[in-house]
Formats: C-alpha cells, structure tokens, sequence
C-alpha cells in the first residue's frame, strides 16, 4: 500500500473513533459508559398504545368511525387528508399562509393547490399579521380560511389580531350572530430537537387568557383529522389548531379514510387508572407513557390514568375532575414553561374543585424556565425520567 | 306641554330626591342602596398615605429618603417625577411613545420634553411594534428606553418584539455578558376605568409571564410607582410596568420628595392576619382593602392582605409563608380567570402549602368574558365578590 492510502486508512480509523463527535449530541440520548438507559430511551411510536397500529383499535376511541376503509398515515398525511376532505366538502374553505403553495414545509398542504387552484390554495407574504387579518376579513364575509403560521414561533407578530380581533369578534357582534366560525388558525408547535429557540415554543397557554378562540392539539394523525375537521367544518369560534412538529413523521397510525369529526370540548381518557391522573396533550403524551409503563411495574398493583386535554381552551373541566375524584392524585405535564402555563390553570382548577379529594398536591411537570437553547432540549422538557420521579413522588406522599 | 323624550322620563324615585338617569352613567355608578359596592373612598383607603409621616416610615426606604420630606400626588404625578428624576441623574435615559412629548395622554410626561430636549424626550409614530422594536435596540446599544405604550390593549402589535426579542437577548447572548437590553422599560396604563370597554380596559400582565426573560412590575399608589418605576429603569433585565389607569387621578397620597427604588420581585404585606391571605396587585388591593374592613366586622375574623407587586418573578415565599401561616387563600385579579395570575398563585401554593390548607385557594377574577362597555363593574371583581369569598373561606 502507499504512504497515502496508509495515512488515508489512518485518518478513516480516527474519524471512526471521533464518530460519536459528529453526530448530533442534543438530539440523541446518552450512550456508552457501559450503562443501559432504563428510562430515558427514545420511544417507540410502531408500538406506542397511543397509536391505532390496526384499524382493529379504533373502537377503543370515542368517535372514530369503524368498518370502514383506513389508510396508514404519518401526522402530515393526516392534515392534508383532513384539508383535502374540507376543501371537497365546502366551496368556502381556502388554504393559504407561506409556501402552502408547493405543499409547505412540513408537506401538509402537498398537492392541495393542483387540485383545487390557487384562487383557493395559495401563497401569502411573509406577514403573520397579514395572513391572520385577511383570514379575520374573509372568515367575516363567510369564507373558512385555514390559514397557516410557519412555526407557532412566529404567530406573535398575529397576536393583535387573534386577541383584539378575532377573539372579540363574536362578541361586538351581538345579536346579529355574527362569527369567525370555520376559520383555523394552524400552526407546528412544540420540540423536535434541534428546533432551538425559535421552532420550539409552544405558546397555547397565552392563547387561553383571553377568550374567544379555542386552542386544540391532536396528539395523533388519527386525532389530528377528526378535530381539524371539526375545526374547519363545525366550529362557531376562531380554532388555534397546534400540530406538535415532531410527530409529523414519527406518528404513523391508521386513520379513517372518510370524513369524521371529533368533539372539540372534549379531553380523552387515553388509559384508564384508578391511583393517579395525569394530564397532558401533544407529544408529552408518548413521554408520558413510557414513564407509566416503568412506574406501574414497580407500584405494586396500582394503576396510573392518562388524560389528554386535545382542546386547551376552553378545557373539559369535568373529564378531568371526573377522573382526580377517583384517584385522588393528580399531576400535570406539558413542554411549556411551568410559570402561568396549563398546568397551572388544571391544577389551580383541581384544587378549587377536589379539594378535600386530594392525597397529595398537584405536580406540575413543565419546561424549566428558560428559553430552549439549541444543545439543552432534552434537559428542558419534561422527560421520562421527571415524569417517573414525579409519579413515584405523588404515590408516596 | 312639549313632553320630554323617553330617557328624560325614566327617572329614579328615591324618595327624597329625584335625579335624571340620562345624565348618570349608570354603566359606571353603583346601586343607590348598596351596602358593599359602595366608590371606593380614595381619601380614607388604608392602602394609601394619607400623611407624610405614614409615607417616610416605610421601612424598605433608604434613610436619608425617610429624613427628607414628601408631597402630596397622584399617580401620574409620581410616574411623572420618577421620570423627571431619571432623566436628570442618567443621560442615556430616553423616554419616547405616541403622544408623548405634549405631556402624554394621562399627562405623565408633563414638561418633560421641554425640560430635557426633544432628543431624549419625543413622539414616536402609531406603531407599537416599532417603538418597542426601537426601544429594544437603544437598550442594547447601552440606553435606557423608556417606551411608552398608550394603552396595555394595544401592546399586542409589540408582543413578538417582546416575547421573542426583549426576552431573549440576554439569553442569545451567551458569554457576551455585554449584550443586554436590561435598560429597556415598557410603560403602559392598564385595567378598568369604569368606561373603557373593550380596548381600554385589558389587563394582559400575566401573558408576559409565561416566557422567561421579562420582568412584570404592577404598583398599587403614588409612592410605590415612583420607588417602582425608578427600580424597573435601574434593573439589568427588561421591564414591562403596568399603571393602573384608574388610580392616575384617584389615588392621590404622600409620597416622599427624594429618589428611590423599591424592590423588585418583593411582595408586600399590607396588613397582617391570622385567619386568611388575599393575594392581590394593582387597583382590585383598593376592592379587597373595602371588603376585609366589612368582613373583619361581620366575621369576626383577621385578613392578611399581600401586594404582589412584581407579578414576575414573583415573591413565592412571601406569598406561601402567609398561607402556611393563616391556611386560607383568595387571590383576586381584574384580568379572566382562566391561565390567569390566580391560577398560577393557586397552583403554587396547594403545592407548597398542601398541608396546611383549611380551604380550597379562590380564584375572584374577572368572568370569562370580554369588558363590553356597560357590564364592566359586574365583569370586573367587586367588594361583595370579595367579602363572598371570605366568607366561603372561613365556612369551608
């Protein structure tokens, strides 16, 4: 061999020893040190129970229609089947925000202008404030735009209008009964690892201190396009509609072919439990599972109920207080920071209401305080870990 | 006879006297038999100074403040000498907003222009986003921006400078610890004034407090907004300070001459007691102050009443060390209910406090719904709310 293929055989060898440098260290769990992970491992969405992996589950579901044709559909596929579905069944829903045209950037919108042109699907400037003010308009005049916010980072540019306009919208109406019904607001929201501070943020608790929208988030495909139907096609007020981004590929689940809607006033009890209810929505809902499976092995018999919220406001208050009567024990977990955020409304509403019910304060599991840098994601959000920590926490008190 | 037109003859027959409904506001009156929904009497209100002595005793006050002398202002008047006072000891200080330089529409920056150059002290156009868009970057290229938002309904156009800008800078800046906009300050009257409706009412201060990097600063007088105001200018993080519209002209106390800060992130216990802690901030500490002096005398029992003052960060252990004491919590807000600051103090204290809670934490905010012009006092927590809430407490 030459000297060089010697010294390029060299290099190869040290870069494989360099490896672990090159991949993505905030993105990745921890390996090595000789240790198996026992919480903290990625989950596995082919087996997750959140999941319908055969059509055979979807009576475990209220709402979803059975026996009929399904599709197998990650969370992108399932919007764009949900707003290909709307935009058949009603001449009044248009499509548009930033490059909704070629089918945006998470696919949702794939093929939607070819089919129904682009005086219904089409592109918008780069103006938030402008995309919501002209869907506020065209929703006033009857339309049902489904509007899109490229990362919900970026819709606080839109929040005058979501908050000065169109959530009062209904209400300087008066008699004439006058909504912005049908007008959704949709937007990728939450974590996906290297998202950093801007393509993370999930803001849906800002949304529930004024009122007059409804703020929704499916934690499946399944769930995605029931309640984005409802959204477009049923609802009489302004939907915030958060799609946790990170599910949009990893989500793969069957999902009903035709045309179905899911209560948006409704939370849903995922797993049933009798010793301690958990709260969640969106993607902390699989951390959530994974950290039940563990705890409930090692709880003796006791079980753990899994609820997730789907609308954040106005929120099924009575699901919720349903559920902590029976179990007594009660805790809460988003991504968002803990300060002001839901947990905080559910736990201050659980305590009101259950007060003499409660074996233990109510835990809320949230982001820590602070902004999510690049390398410190899976440090911030509540991991499986936290969530067992909190769980074993509650049963002890 | 020309008879009167209708609304002429709708009058109200007390009896004694009868007096035109026409001309009352009724939107903004209350009941003519009321025994707790009574005007809140400024010129008596615990809450307030009502002498210089009471006003120079404050212990959180420095003593060469305490041995000078106060005078007699109100609200505006203190925010107006707390700015006076800035510009004049600190030339990086600019204050700038729509209408400001005239004197501003609640007169706080009365004279202030022409005292100090209308390259410090100026308008700006209507455009919320590009006032604090500009005061964000005079703060971090080492001024004290002063940015006035006329009304805290209308602070929304700003809201990404602020949540995704102001927020974070200090964050984005990493080791640079010379990047900050810690000189920035956000002023904006807010609340209910009794005819504001649905733009001139809104009370958004616990929106700021769900993303880290803001501090959120609500004074309860004259004096607090001066010692607030001038501690919020001096803060090395971002402030956003809140000004009760209504007590601009009616809250008028003692407050002393010379400059000084108070502390952020420090609640204050306005009045000790035994049996139960009302958590509050802003004008509701007024509504709640009526209430207890009612409930104290029909109950019977002690009420100890906290001013949050910094909304966030705000002072938890002031707050549950009260509750821990007294087992009983009411917090009381103008702002919805729902993910407000109640439900956060809430949340907080069954955590903390668990034990030792006789009662459930109440939650006396406004309803769930938007402030329509003439329904604002039943929207917005009123003394009977209040004393009801007590009396729940103390019966649970």
């Amino acid at each position: 061999m030459s000297v060089t293929m010697v010294n390029r055989l060299g290099i190869a060898r040290a870069i494989a020893t360099l490896a672990p440098l090159q991949t993505r260290n905030y993105a990745t769990h921890a390996t090595g040190h000789g240790r198996q992970r026992r919480l903290n491992t990625p989950p596995d969405f082919s087996k997750s129970s959140l999941l319908h992996q055969t059509p055979q589950t979807f009576s475990n579901t209220p709402g979803l229609p059975r026996g009929g044709a399904s599709s197998r559909l990650n969370l992108c596929q399932a919007i764009n089947s949900a707003l290909r579905t709307a935009l058949s069944e009603s001449n009044e829903v248009l499509c548009f925000g930033e490059d909704v045209a070629f089918g945006g950037v998470f696919r949702c919108t794939l093929d939607l202008q070819s089919q129904f042109g682009d005086a219904r699907v089409f592109n918008t400037p780069i103006t938030e404030q402008g995309i919501v003010g002209a869907a506020i308009g065209m929703a006033a005049e009857g339309a049902k735009p489904v509007v899109e916010i490229q990362f919900a980072d970026y819709v606080f540019p839109a929040f005058d209008q979501i908050v000065n306009e169109a959530c009062k919208f209904r209400y300087r109406e008066g008699h004439t009964g006058a909504n912005l019904g049908g007008m959704v607001i949709r937007m990728p929201s939450g974590g996906v690892g290297h998202g950093a501070l801007y393509h993370t943020q999930s803001p849906e608790s800002l949304f529930s201190h004024i009122p007059g929208v409804k703020v929704v988030i499916p934690r499946s495909p399944s769930q995605a396009k029931g309640l984005l139907l409802a959204s477009i096609l049923k609802a009489k007020d302004p939907v915030i509609f958060m799609e946790p981004k990170i599910l949009y590929r990893a989500a793969v689940e069957e999902v009903p072919d035709e045309l179905y809607t899911l209560p948006l006033d409704k939370a849903e009890i995922v797993k049933q439990g009798a010793d301690l209810t958990i709260v969640s929505y969106g993607r902390p809902l699989y951390t959530c599972m994974q950290a039940i499976a563990a705890a409930e092995k090692e709880l003796g018999g006791r079980t753990i109920e899994l609820i997730d919220l789907r609308t954040i406001y106005p929120w099924d208050r009575e699901t919720v207080l349903e559920s902590v009567s029976r179990t007594g024990r009660a805790m809460v977990v988003h991504e968002s920071m803990v300060n002001y955020g839901v947990g905080s409304e559910v736990a201050a509403t659980i305590q009101e209401q259950a007060f003499l019910i409660l074996k233990a304060p109510i835990k809320r599991l949230g982001g820590w305080t602070t902004h999510t840098g690049l390398a410190w994601e899976k440090f911030i959000f509540p991991d499986v870990a936290r969530i067992y920590d909190g769980i074993k926490e509650l049963m002890a008190f | 006879m020309i008879r009167p037109p209708l609304h002429h003859r709708l009058v109200v027959n007390t009896g004694k006297r009868l007096y035109n409904s026409a001309l009352h506001r009724a939107y903004s009156s209350h009941p003519p038999s009321a025994r707790l929904n009574v005007p809140i009497d400024y010129a008596t209100t615990p809450i307030l100074h009502h002498t210089s002595k009471s006003a120079l005793s404050n212990p959180e006050l420095l003593t060469e403040v305490r041995n000078g002398t106060a005078s007699r202002q109100n609200l505006f008047q203190a925010v107006n000498s707390a700015l006076s006072h800035a510009l004049s000891s600190d030339p990086s200080v600019l204050l700038f907003g729509e209408d400001v330089a005239f004197g501003g529409v609640f007169r706080c920056s009365m004279n202030l222009s022409s005292e100090f150059g209308s390259d410090r002290v100026f308008n700006t156009p209507l455009s919320e986003q590009g006032i604090v868009g500009f005061a964000i970057g005079a703060a971090m290229e080492g001024a004290k921006a002063i940015a006035e938002v006329q009304f805290a309904d209308y602070v929304y156009p700003a809201f990404d400078q602020l949540v995704n800008e102001a927020a974070k800078v200090r964050f984005r800046a990493g080791a640079n610890e010379e990047q900050t906009c810690g000189g920035l300050v956000v002023r904006m009257p807010t609340g209910g004034v009794g005819h504001g409706a649905l733009y001139h009412s809104q009370s958004p201060e616990s929106l700021f407090t769900h993303i880290p990097g803001l501090r959120v600063i609500l004074p309860r007088s004259p004096a607090q907004a001066k010692g607030l105001l001038l501690a919020a200018i001096a803060c090395p993080d971002p402030c956003i300070f809140l000004e009760p519209k209504i007590l601009y002209r009616a809250a008028v106390e003692q407050v002393p001459t010379e400059p000084y800060t108070l502390p952020i992130s420090t609640a204050e216990v306005l009045k000790q007691g035994t049996d139960i802690t009302i958590i509050s901030y802003g004008a509701p500490l007024y509504t709640c102050s009526a209430a207890i002096e009612k409930a104290e005398k029909d109950f019977g029992c002690s009420v100890e009443l906290i001013d949050l003052r910094t909304i966030y960060p705000w002072d938890r252990q002031a707050v549950m060390g009260s509750v821990n004491k007294t087992g009983r919590a009411i917090v009381v807000h103008e702002s919805m209910v729902n993910a407000g600051v109640g439900a956060e103090v809430a949340a907080t204290i069954q955590e903390g406090c668990f034990l030792k809670l006789e009662a459930p934490v109440q939650r006396v905010a406004g309803w769930t719904t938007h402030m329509g012009l003439i329904y604002e006092r039943f929207n917005i927590p009123d003394v009977a709310r209040v004393y009801d809430a007590i009396r729940v407490a103390l019966n649970y």
